[in-house]
C-alpha cells in the first residue's frame, strides 16, 4: 500500500503492477531479484527458493536478503490476520490506498459475506 | 531451548533469535484462553496443514466447500476444550488448517459457523494469533534455508482467561478493543485512538497484539513508523519493503 508513497520521496515512481504481475518491472532498485525471492518464499520449492536466495544475495549482499526475509514473513503473518478476523481497511487506508485498490482490481477482494 | 540462528549459512541479525524466542517461550506456556499444550498443539497443527490432503484439494476447488473429508492430523488438538465439536470436522482444527492453507477465502459465515460448533469467539482469536506467529517464523526460517525450531515443551499451569472490558463488537468479525484505549489495561498497545485495523484486530486477546508488535517491530517496522513513507531499516529502502510486502500480500490473494 506505501509503494508508491515510499517511492515518491525518492523522486520515484514505482509501477504497483509490479505487485500482481510477476516479471513486471517495478522500478524499483533491484526489483526484479526482490519480488522474485518474495514470490519463491510464499510458493517456491526449494530449488527455486535457493536459487532466488542466491539472486538476491549476489544482487544486493547478504544483510540484505536475511532483511528481505524478515519482511516477507511479516506480511505471511499480516494478510492472515487480516483474512481470518475481516478487519476493514480503514479511514487511513482506505484513503491512500483507494486508489491503487482500483487501479489493481483489488475490489473484488474485499466483500466476504 | 532458546532460538537461535548461530547454525545459519549467514550473520542473521540478532533481534531476529531474540524476538522468536520470546515466542516460543510463550507459546510454551499457558495463554489467555488455551493451556500451553493446546497452545503447542495448534502450532504443530498448523504445520501439518502445509501437508493435509483435504487443505490441498480445498485450495485447488473452485469453492473451498466443494472439497470435503476429514483433515490430516498431528495433535489431539480437536478433542481438547470443543464440547460441542463436530466428531468429523472439528472447528478448532479446521480453522487452524483453513487460516495457514486458505485463509484469504475465509468469510464471515464460516466463522459464523466455526463458533456456533463450539470454539468460543476469544479461543478463536488466540489461535489465529498463535497461528500467525508460528507461520511467519517457519517462513522466515525456510526463507533462509534454515531448519523450523522444534516446539517447545508446554508448561504447566492455567489460562488467565482475561477478556478486556472495552472489547466490542465494531465493523471486524471479531470483537476488538475500543480505539480509544486510553485509561485502560491496554493502553500499551497502541497510542489512544490512533490504530490501524490491522492492529486492533487481535486485541480481544491483548497478549497476541503485543507479539504481533514486537515480531513486526523486528521484521518489518516499528508500528509509529508504518505510516511515515521515509521510514526503513536495514539493508532495504522502503521502496524495496513495500515491493516485498506487496508482493507477498497479492500472491496470499489479500487486499489489505
Amino acid at each position: 500500500m506505501l509503494l508508491r508513497a515510499s517511492g515518491a520521496q525518492e523522486d520515484r515512481a514505482p509501477d504497483v503492477r509490479a505487485v500482481i504481475e510477476s516479471g513486471h518491472a517495478s522500478g524499483v532498485e533491484h526489483g526484479e531479484v526482490l519480488t522474485a525471492f518474495a514470490e519463491a518464499v510464499v510458493g517456491g520449492e526449494a530449488v527455486s527458493l535457493a536459487r532466488a536466495r542466491r539472486e538476491l544475495i549476489d544482487a544486493m549482499g547478504v544483510e540484505a536478503m536475511v532483511d528481505a526475509a524478515g519482511v516477507a514473513s511479516n506480511f505471511e503473518r499480516m494478510v492472515r490476520i487480516a483474512d481470518s478476523t475481516g478487519i476493514p481497511l480503514g479511514e487511513y487506508l482506505e484513503a491512500f490506498g483507494k486508489d491503487v485498490i482500483a487501479e489493481l482490481g483489488l475490489d473484488r477482494l474485499r466483500a466476504r459475506s | 531451548m532458546t532460538i537461535s540462528y548461530g547454525g545459519a549459512p549467514y550473520p542473521v541479525r540478532g533481534d531476529f533469535a531474540a524476538a522468536h524466542d520470546r515466542f516460543w517461550r510463550r507459546l510454551a506456556a499457558p495463554g489467555t484462553w488455551w493451556s500451553a499444550a493446546e497452545r503447542v498443539a495448534i502450532a504443530r497443527e498448523a504445520r501439518r496443514a502445509r501437508e493435509c490432503d483435504l487443505c490441498r484439494r480445498r485450495k485447488a476447488a473452485l469453492s473451498p466447500d466443494h472439497a470435503a473429508g476429514e483433515h490430516d492430523r498431528g495433535s489431539d488438538l480437536a478433542a481438547r476444550g470443543e464440547s460441542r465439536a463436530s466428531p468429523r470436522e472439528e472447528p478448532a482444527l479446521d480453522a487452524v488448517h483453513r487460516i495457514v492453507t486458505d485463509a484469504s477465502r475465509l468469510s464471515r459465515r464460516w466463522l459464523d459457523e466455526t463458533l456456533a460448533r463450539g470454539l468460543t469467539v476469544e479461543r478463536y482469536v488466540e489461535l489465529v494469533g498463535t497461528v500467525v506467529a508460528l507461520v511467519s517464523i517457519d517462513s522466515f526460517c525456510r526463507a533462509l534455508g534454515v531448519p523450523e525450531h522444534p516446539l517447545p515443551e508446554p508448561l504447566a499451569g492455567e489460562p488467565s482467561r482475561y477478556r478486556p472490558a472495552s472489547a466490542r463488537q465494531e465493523e471486524a468479525w471479531v470483537p476488538v478493543v475500543a480505539e480509544d484505549n486510553a485509561g485502560t489495561p491496554e493502553a500499551d498497545l497502541w497510542p489512544a485512538s490512533r490504530s490501524a485495523w490491522v492492529i486492533r484486530a487481535m486485541s480481544l486477546v491483548p497478549d497476541e497484539v503485543r507479539t504481533l508488535i514486537d515480531l513486526s517491530t523486528v521484521h518489518y517496522l516499528p508500528m509509529a513508523d508504518v505510516r511515515n513513507p521515509q521510514a526503513s531499516r536495514g539493508r532495504l529502502s522502503r521502496p524495496q519493503m513495500e515491493l516485498i510486502a506487496g508482493r507477498v500480500s497479492a500472491l496470499n490473494s489479500c487486499f489489505y
